[in-house]
Formats: C-alpha cells, structure tokens, sequence
C-alpha cells in the first residue's frame, strides 16, 4: 500500500472496512520492569485479538500498564514475553514500513517546525517526503480543522490545535494501525467532547485499526466498537466490552440509557480491577 | 531510582578501565619522551618530582588558600546582600546592571595591573578572588530569589506580610539550591582569581608565584606538579561544596546551568518601551562610569596611576597623543578578538559532536562528564604552562587554550538542552524506524541551536580570557602582550585603556550572540 499518495480521505463511508487495515493479535504478552527487589511485571499474560479497522479502547487504574501495552505494539518496548502480531507482521516491521501511527498526551510537535513540516515528518524519516508533494500533508491538515495555519509554528497554536497536528501526523502515512496515548488528556472536558467527535470523523474516513488509551470512561464508550478494561498490579484483562452503537455517533447519544449502563458496566469493572 | 542504581553498578567496572588505560599510556608516553620532546612528563616522574619539592610547597599552598578563602568568603558575602537587595528592589539591579555585566564580561586578567597598582599586599589578590566569585553566587542566588511559586507570595501577602517577610520566609529558603550551586562554581574561580593575581602582583608566596618561577627552569614534571596541585585544591572547593549542597539536601542537579545563567535571565521591571529601556541602559552606564570614578577618588590614589573615566577619555581621545596611543592598541585588538572567535567557535564545535556523541552513547557521556569537569575546574593560568610546553608558544597553544575554557560550559549547556528534548519527540521518529543517527539529525541537532547560541553568549568573555592569558605567559601577541609590556613601561594610561576595551568587546559580542539568539528563538520558538 502506497502511503504517499493522496488516498480517498475526503468523504466518511461508514461501515466499511479499509481493505488494508491489520488486525491485531496480542497472545499471552507479559511485560516486566527490573524493580528494586528483582521485578516488578507490569503485564501478565495479555492476549486480545482486534479486527481489522477496529476501534478498541484500552482502560484501567494507574499502573495498569495500558501505556506499556502500547509502547509494545508500537515497538518503543521489547515484550518479556508472548507475541505481538499486526497482520501477520511485528511491530518493528511494521514502523520501519510506516504502517503505524502514534500520538502522545504531550503533542510531540518539534517547536522549530511549521504545522505542515511536523505533519510531514514521518514521511521524512521514511525517505518518502518529495518536494512540491505535499498535497497530501495539506488535506489531512486541511481534514483536521486547521486550514490557514499550515505555516504556524507549534508555540503559535492553543493545546486542542497542537493535538490536531499530532493527530494528522500519526495519520500521514496512511497507517494500518493507529495508537493514540490519552491524545486528549491534557486538554478540558469540553474540548475534549468536541475533539472525541472530530477524531471519530477523521478515524471514519480510514479506518486504520486503533488502539485507544484513555482514563475517560465516557471518551471509551464514545469512540470504541470495544471498550478492553485493565487490572493493576499485575496489568491484566478484567473485562471486554462491546460498544454496539451504530456510527457516526453523536453526542446526543451519551444520554441514552444504553450509554449510561455501558458506563456504569465498564466503572464496576474497573473497581473490580483495582480492589483485588 | 533503583533503576539508576542497577545502571551504576553495570557501569562500575568499565569507569575505571579507561582512566586506567589512559594513565598507563601516559606513564610509557612520559617515560620515553614521545610528546614533544618530552614536554610531557609521565605521572611517575612528576610524583618523583613532587616528592622532591614536599618542602617547597606548604607555604605557596598556604597562601593560595587563604586569598582564595578570603576573596571567597568576601565576594560571596556582597554577591548575596546584592542579590538580596535586588530582588527587593527590581529597579536597584536594572540601575546597577552596568556594573554587574562588567563583572561577568570582564576578563580578570586585565584587572590584574590595575588592582596591583591599586592596592597593597594580599589585597588585589583577595579583591580578584572576590571579583570572580561575585558573578556566578549573584546570579544564581537572585534567580533563586526570583523564581518562587507565585501562590507562596500570595499566601504571605493575605497574611499582611510585606516585602521583606517574603524575603525571609519564602524567598530565601527557596533560593538556598540556587545559591550552593553558585557557591560550588564560585569555589574553584577563587583559586583561578588568586593565582591569577599572584602572576602579576610580584608576590613571592603562592602557587601563581611558585608557577612562574618555574616557568624557565626547563623542569616540566615540577610544572605539571604545581598545575596538578592547583586543579586539585579548585576541585577539592568545587568537591566541598557539590557534599555540602548534597548535605543540605539541596537540589544540586542544575549546577553548571546556574552558574551559565546570563545576565538578562534577570527580568526586566518597569517600562519595556523603546524609550524605557533607553532610559534604563543610559542609566545602567551613568552608574557603573559613576561607580568607576568614585571607587577611585575614595581611593584617594596618586592621578599618575589612577585614570579615572575622564582620564581614559584624554587618553585615548581628546588627549595630544590619543591617536598614537590607538596605534598601538587597534593591532592588539585585531591579533586578539579574532582569535578569540576562532577559538571559541572551535570550542563550540567540539562541545557540539561531543554532546552529540554522548546522546549516541550514554554510557560514555558518564565518562566523559567527569573529565571534562575536571578541565572546568583546573585552573586556567596553571593550564597555560602545560599546554604551552606541549605546543610550543604558537597559535595552537593558543587555541587549545581558548578551546578548553570556552569547551565546558558549552558541553553542560548543550547537555542539559538536549536532555530537556522530551522523549516523547524522540519517540515518534522511533515510532518510523529512524535510528539512532536520524533521530539526532531531525531532533537533536535542530534543538541544540539555541543552546549553541546561548553557549557562545556565556563563553565570548572567557575566550578572550583564554586568548589574553596565552598571549600574557606565552605568544607575546595581542591584548595580553600589551597589557604585560605596559605594565613594564609604566604606561598605566595603556593599562587602563586595554581594561576598559576589553569589557567593552566582550560586551558587544555578548550583545551580539544575544541578539542573534533572540532571533532565532522569537522565529522558532
């Protein structure tokens, strides 16, 4: 799949499946960290399969390794044990092939770079970036709401907009896989509801498969076809949940009942998690 | 924490491996007179050395220490009731800013003729000492003073507590870390002030003196002795005061940043209008051309030898031989900024690829961190000798010693930016496979600029040191060689002129790099 050209991402088609899309095949994965007294194991033994162009939302207490899950499918941590398998291929394949995308908490932008450079910056650590072909890097800023600030610096933008441009940028090689660390974490309550709303537009239009950290129960519900609930000590899974609401979702729907009890089924699981 | 106590203990045996191997290589090296015609002595021989001079060196040992105690105990005692002062009353530091930027810009050296014709004794040794000292503890005291969490004064001020309860509640406890780290730079500068002044004051007690009398003895062992002895009483001070921050349980970790804090970290109160500051720099000037003048007079020395600012004037131009006297000063000038630019380019350089290499390889940055510490504290005059015996009294005994004074803080600025990256940035070109090289051509080098520019900020007045204190002992050119001879010639006008300059370039290339920094800041971010 060619990840530079400009792709089809103008028009949401919902209920389709991008074609490319990995799935996600996590098998009896363990994490462990060296601790003062030998070990401390992070996570024990998590597997977790997610369909291809799947949404799943990872949740669980501090210290549950939700974070490390992540860095692990992203190939930023070596695994202790059990595999990791995107499509058939392992993380390290799949980065070097710029088939993943991430976004942090903190928006990572490089301070020296305009909106479209840092945008384009996986494109130039692939050796894929060509000048006067940034025609693509201009939609996806275009796509995330930031049109007319292609040329602003980072310092120059409000936090939400500073995550807009992480989030295009862990978009613009067209990944297969898509991970977001708490993208939304730093930012108020009612941004974050507005920002929820955009990711899920901007997610419909390509459907890579995607791996959401959060601590928000109701911006898991919002977004996941999958809500993963996580124990601490050791990280492992205490429940999965389906999300069955039709998509796009929309905001009235965090008032329906099936909303209410979906977030008071995943709140008890985390109490389960916590109080062991 | 117990993460970092795991990598020390892995790294224990390598730390020792390579000092060791150096040392070997140093002793066969020394032995068989490879470097430079055996200018470079090996350890054993300048230990043999060292053992047949036990008799000479308690009394200059003793006397260093106690004008470096002295002007320490001196200079930090007025660098912190000046910090106090200050940050009492903002104006006070904008007023008195002329004279604190002479003090951080001035080149010590150039002092040196001036304070021996100005006062007797010990006296212009302590006075450098307390000279060098002052800077570094100001600042860093001040920031320390500045810096406080505005709800703590929010707090004391609901409680009716007025500016000076601030001061003793809040603002002098949060400032204590600030303060030993300044006073852990300012250690080893006490010792380079009093030797320093000791070459010039004609003294005959003290590791400057033994030093100099030794300079022609063709002994380079009992050099390398004296210098040693020298670098280990600076970073014994430096050492003392690194356990009594740690004691103190004082935050010591950005030691070095505190010391390189410049002068205009300082806030600026009042109007920053085009005509405020105008009228703040007129200001700063009137005063510190004020203080030059009533420092003189309250000296009550002979107007002979004491040029006040007026006589500077006369002497360099509205005076009958002004223009004879600019030409002997203009082709100082020309051998020595120059070079001092060079030299501080080449040492930026070489800070750059090695703060650069160390973020490649961490583990050899722990090596390096501690030897590179030990070229910051070696005294600079002591240095001199050594380099000069190893290159001769050439431009690049020159160079490796403007190289070597203007390394180290850029290494700790470059250092410390480019730690201050967060990983976050790093990890998302990890996240496409970039490796380690990449990582450092699209983060790394990119976010060291700024730090580079602030490094060549701190480093341009402590070039020209390094350039005026090789041309001084060594190569007979320049700045140094002028002030030398003048002193010789009694021509004190010149002395005084070569001092007064000399602040002044060091000024504008400070103000230049400043400049040029805060363009690239203000474009970037």
């Amino acid at each position: 799949m060619n990840a530079t050209g400009p792709g089809p991402l103008g028009a949401p088609d919902p209920g389709t499946t991008r074609p490319g899309a990995a799935g996600l095949e996590l098998t009896g994965l363990s994490k462990s960290f060296p601790a003062a007294a030998g070990e401390r194991l992070v996570l024990d033994a998590v597997s977790l399969s997610c369909a291809p162009g799947s949404f799943t939302a990872l949740i669980g207490p501090s210290g549950c390794g939700k974070s490390t899950l992540l860095r692990l499918v992203a190939g930023l941590e070596r695994p202790s044990g059990g595999q990791i398998g995107i499509g058939g291929l392992s993380p390290d394949q799949m980065r070097t092939s710029g088939r993943l995308g991430i976004a942090f908490q903190d928006a990572a932008l490089l301070p020296w770079r305009s909106v479209v450079d840092n945008v384009a910056l996986p494109l130039e650590v692939l050796g894929k970036r060509q000048r006067g072909q940034d025609a693509h890097v201009q939609e996806l800023v275009r796509l995330v709401g930031l049109s007319g600030y292609e040329k602003a610096r980072p310092r120059q933008l409000s936090g939400g907009m500073r995550q807009r441009v992480a989030i295009a940028r862990a978009l613009v090689t067209r990944p297969d896989m898509l991970l977001l660390d708490e993208p939304f974490g730093a930012l108020d309550q009612i941004l974050r509801r507005a920002m929820n709303l955009e990711l899920q537009r901007i997610w419909m239009a390509d459907r890579p498969t995607t791996l959401l950290v959060t601590h928000g129960i109701d911006e898991a519900v919002f977004l996941a076809d999958e809500v993963v609930v996580l124990g601490a000590n050791p990280g492992r899974i205490v429940a999965r949940i389906p999300i069955d609401l039709p998509r796009p979702r929309t905001p009235e729907m965090i008032y329906s009942v099936y909303f209410q009890t979906l977030q008071g089924q995943i709140s008890r699981a985390l109490e389960q998690g916590t109080g062991r | 924490m117990s993460w970092r106590a795991s990598t020390h203990r892995a790294l224990a045996g390598r730390e020792w491996f390579w000092p060791l191997l150096l040392l070997m290589l140093w002793e066969i090296a020394g032995r068989y007179d490879l470097v430079a015609q055996g200018a470079l002595p090996s350890p054993g021989e300048i230990l043999t050395q060292f053992w047949h001079d036990r008799a000479d060196y308690p009394p200059h040992l003793a006397v260093t220490a106690r004008t470096a105690t002295l002007g320490f105990l001196l200079g930090n005692l007025a660098a912190i009731l000046a910090a106090a002062a200050f940050a009492v009353a903002p104006r006070l530091e904008r007023l008195a800013r002329g004279i604190t930027i002479t003090l951080f810009a001035i080149p010590p050296i150039a002092l040196v003729p001036i304070l021996v014709i100005a006062l007797k004794g010990e006296a212009p040794r302590i006075a450098l000492a307390a000279i060098t000292v002052f800077f570094p503890t100001m600042v860093s005291t001040l920031l320390g003073l500045r810096t406080i969490d505005p709800r703590l004064s929010d707090v004391v001020h609901t409680y009716g507590g007025g500016a000076l309860k601030l001061l003793l509640k809040v603002r002098l406890p949060s400032a204590l870390p600030g303060m030993m780290a300044g006073l852990q730079v300012a250690a080893p500068g006490a010792v380079l002030g009093a030797i320093l002044a000791e070459f010039g004051s004609g003294s005959r007690w003290g590791l400057g003196a033994y030093l100099l009398g030794s300079l022609g003895q063709a002994n380079p062992a009992r050099l390398w002795g004296i210098g040693l002895s020298a670098t280990l009483m600076a970073g014994g001070a430096y050492a003392l005061f690194a356990l009594l921050g740690r004691r103190l349980n004082v935050d010591t970790a950005a030691v070095t940043l505190a010391s390189n804090s410049a002068p205009d970290l300082i806030g600026t109160p009042g109007s920053n209008s085009l005509a405020g500051r105008l009228f703040w720099i007129a200001a700063a000037w009137i005063v510190g051309l004020a203080a030059w003048w009533l420092i003189i007079a309250w000296l009550n020395l002979s107007p002979i030898i004491a040029y006040g600012p007026q006589d500077v004037m006369r002497y360099l131009i509205t005076g009958p031989r002004a223009a004879q006297n600019w030409q002997r000063l203009l082709p100082a000038f020309g051998e020595t900024v120059p070079l001092a630019i060079l030299g501080l380019f080449c040492g930026l350089a070489f800070a750059l690829v090695l703060a650069l290499i160390c973020r490649l390889k961490p583990a050899l940055g722990a090596m390096i961190l501690p030897a590179a510490l030990v070229t910051q504290t070696m005294p600079l005059v002591a240095l001199t000798p050594l380099i000069v015996l190893l290159l001769g009294r050439t431009l690049a005994a020159t160079l490796a010693i403007t190289i070597s004074v203007s390394f180290f803080p850029a290494f700790v600025v470059l250092t410390q930016g480019l730690a201050a990256v967060p990983a976050s940035a790093r990890e998302v070109v990890a996240v496409y496979g970039a490796g380690r090289f990449k990582t450092l051509l699209l983060i790394d080098l990119p976010a060291s600029l700024p730090h580079l520019l602030t490094a060549a900020r701190l480093g341009a007045p402590r070039a020209l040191l390094g350039v005026m204190i090789a041309e001084w002992l060594a190569t007979g050119y320049g700045l140094g060689n002028l002030l030398n001879r003048s002193r010789g010639m009694l021509d004190y006008g010149m002395i005084w002129s070569v001092a007064l300059l000399s602040v002044l370039v060091a000024i504008a290339l400070y103000q230049l790099f400043a400049a040029i920094e805060h363009l690239v800041l203000s474009r970037t971010g």
